[in-house]
């Protein structure tokens, strides 16, 4: 069972909205990848509360290349994980917490990473995903999502690119629409309408 | 005499258990000990890969990646090893408890084979790419199943065991091996069926696979431990349990706090604040059952030093009690707020994990093996220094992880929490521990082939041939 989508009224403009927003939130396919790679085992999707430390953000968190701030930054409720087939909190942090990766860096950054992590990040111990990516020959065009950060050595430069298979395009559609920030209301008037709504409902 | 030709009788029904239980036993132990091998293994590669992803990185070995060689790692250990030893002790220990003779072995061999199969499917299908990433279930959906199946064919069997008991007496190692038959099924049922089968929030659903961790530590590994200590350290001493009303106390402290664990993993989680709030009071409720049992065993030990000495089965066995306490002390101080916040989502958690199957489960399940094979094949071990070199390696081994893991978690959590320091600083952090983890990994592999190579040259009758252990400490007196 879901969780009810609440519906609460921003305090200051009277907007209505709901919480959980999205619907679907997730891109599927993209989990299973995800969990068939084992990802889970080494990042988290588990923003805790501030009294059990700050985690949400730190200055390399932003868009490639800027300081820029993602919209929103708080810990994560149970709604954000709606429409999940499991929520993958997390057991260790070898990585970064990924809750909120999505905002962090464009499609492109994504497949190059996961191709070869340490050409984006020097100290990066994570490994290599290249058997998501597949070698082929240059027809035509060079394609648009060829990575620029290939191990391709003599004649196969020029000749060859290499691309992003189903299972690559899956695995960063999801963590694009990883962004666990739904707004929500705080206030103590909604909820006790929340509790009316609940006691009606028994 | 008549009170020897008794007690030539005794030797003799002893004896008669012992070959009607062999080729049972023998298949699940063996079969967990090759399992024991492909775990360590990929125990030693995931480790390397935590810090050192160049290792082994070639780009047809992209199957040994940490997010499939750990999860692969785990399932071998816990499904592959503990499970099956643990069964395998536990048929010998109801034989000889129950003092009845093994019947229909042929049901016990089939679900062995079936239960092997489900691990072979569940260890390739992880290494393969089809794993579902959940702890301790990363096996492929289709497994648990097969698993379940074969689960329930040893549940029968130990039930009709009991019923055919021609020992009226109900020993306290009965308790514990009936508890985790009946105890096993119900977690890995309820957790698979509302993991796979029923719709439910995610949120819940990783709820109750942190449920199903904790009490399948608690209340699946901790009894079969349990009653193996019951058993061996009161027969090697060749004195009865100090108390068998504590015994029974910590049986059902066990019982009633044992299910309610695991949730504290996830304080601060997305989930209702009451969740691993009860789960953290459980796990420090459950040191007064461990004190319990704790007080029992030494009470039963007291002033037989020169035992522990002479016995690797009880050597091992205590070890094994010990890392158990060890266990259970760091898990109650992990579920309060100011120190859970830094020993969760750390490398404490992979340690805590080692710590309960490999320090606790596996050291009991090796002092059981060494006490348990010898009268099976009526050959002795034939290495008494690789025993002992097993034994020193693995508690260095597991002491240097223990305190790796521990430390190494703390320190990293505690630069993720500097989140004014860039992320370079968080993830170097962990790194110089999980280096020295792997360096204790190596002592892992090292004993643990030593183990394999005794046991296979005494499968192989290689040992010297003595009915009479000298240094398993046999002096078995009664019951």
């Amino acid at each position: 069972m879901k969780a009810k989508p609440v519906e609460w009224a921003d305090a200051e403009t009277g907007k209505l909205f709901t919480y959980p927003a999205g619907k679907p939130n997730i891109f599927k396919q993209g989990q299973i990848i995800y969990a068939q790679e084992g990802c889970a085992h080494c990042h988290t999707q588990m923003i805790r509360p501030t009294y059990m430390g700050y985690e949400s953000w730190r200055p390399d968190f932003g868009k490639e290349g800027t300081v820029e701030l993602p919209i929103r930054i708080r810990e994560t409720r149970s709604g954000d994980y709606d429409g999940e087939q499991f929520a993958y909190l997390g057991v260790q942090r070898i990585g970064p917490d990924l809750s909120n990766v999505g905002y962090r860096h464009d499609e492109q950054w994504h497949h190059e990473h996961l191709f070869n992590p340490q050409s984006k990040r020097s100290f990066s111990i994570m490994p290599s995903f290249r058997h998501l990516y597949a070698k082929r020959k240059i027809k035509g065009q060079v394609s648009d999502s060829a990575l620029s950060n290939t191990d391709l050595e003599g004649e196969e430069v020029g000749n060859y690119e290499v691309v992003p298979t189903e299972r690559a395009k899956a695995l960063v559609g999801y963590l694009m629409t990883l962004k666990k920030d739904d707004p929500f209301s705080n206030s103590t008037e909604d909820k006790s309408e929340n509790n009316k709504s609940d006691v009606k409902a028994k | 005499m008549p009170q020897e030709k008794v007690a030539q009788e005794d030797i003799q029904h002893r004896i008669d258990i012992d070959r009607s239980a062999r080729f049972p036993v023998l298949f699940f132990i063996t079969s967990a000990a090759v399992w024991l091998a492909v775990a360590v293994v990929l125990g030693f590669v995931q480790q390397m890969k935590l810090h050192s992803p160049g290792f082994l990185d070639h780009p047809s070995l992209y199957f040994l990646n940490y997010g499939r060689s750990n999860p692969a790692f785990m399932g071998a250990l816990v499904y592959g090893w503990a499970i099956q030893a643990g069964i395998g002790v536990c048929i010998w220990l109801m034989a000889r408890l129950c003092s009845a003779e093994v019947k229909n072995p042929i049901t016990l061999i089939v679900a062995g084979h079936f239960w092997n199969l489900g691990v072979l499917i569940g260890v390739l299908g992880i290494l393969t790419g089809h794993g579902t990433s959940i702890e301790w279930l990363a096996f492929p959906k289709a497994v648990w199943p097969i698993l379940c199946g074969a689960f329930s064919l040893i549940v029968i069997w130990l039930i009709t065991m009991f019923h055919r008991r021609q020992d009226k007496e109900v020993y306290i190692s009965v308790w514990y091996i009936l508890g985790a038959c009946f105890w096993f099924p119900w977690i890995f049922i309820t957790t698979n069926l509302f993991i796979h089968i029923f719709p439910g929030s995610a949120v819940a659903k990783a709820a109750t696979n942190a449920w199903f961790m904790g009490s399948m530590i608690y209340l699946v590994f901790a009894p079969i431990g349990l009653a193996s200590a019951y058993y061996i350290i009161p027969k090697i001493i060749g004195r009865p349990v100090h108390s068998a009303q504590l015994g029974y106390y910590g049986f059902w402290g066990l019982a009633v706090f044992g299910g309610w664990t695991g949730i504290q993993k996830f304080m601060g989680g997305p989930l209702p604040a009451w969740m691993p709030a009860v789960s953290g009071a459980a796990v420090i409720f459950m040191l007064i059952p461990v004190l319990i049992v704790t007080i029992n065993q030494l009470m039963t030990l007291r002033g037989n030093q020169s035992a522990f000495n002479s016995s690797p089965a009880l050597r091992f066995t205590i070890a094994g009690i010990s890392f158990f306490v060890i266990y259970c002390i760091f898990s109650a101080l992990s579920s309060f707020l100011a120190v859970g916040k830094f020993t969760q989502l750390s490398l404490t958690s992979i340690g805590t994990q080692m710590l309960a199957v490999f320090g606790f489960f596996s050291m009991t399940m090796f002092g059981a093996i060494y006490f348990i094979i010898p009268r099976l094949t009526g050959s002795e071990w034939p290495s008494l220094k690789k025993i002992n070199s097993h034994f020193i390696i693995s508690i260095y081994a597991m002491g240097t992880l223990l305190i790796l893991n521990y430390f190494g978690g703390v320190w990293q959590s505690s630069a993720y929490a500097k989140f004014d320091a860039p992320l370079e600083n968080a993830i170097s952090a962990g790194k110089p521990y999980a280096i020295g983890a792997s360096v204790a990994w190596v002592f892992i592999l090292f004993s643990t082939f030593g183990f394999l190579l005794n046991l296979i040259s005494i499968l192989l009758r290689s040992g010297r041939r003595e009915i009479v252990s000298k240094f398993v400490g046999h002096q078995e007196s009664s019951g």
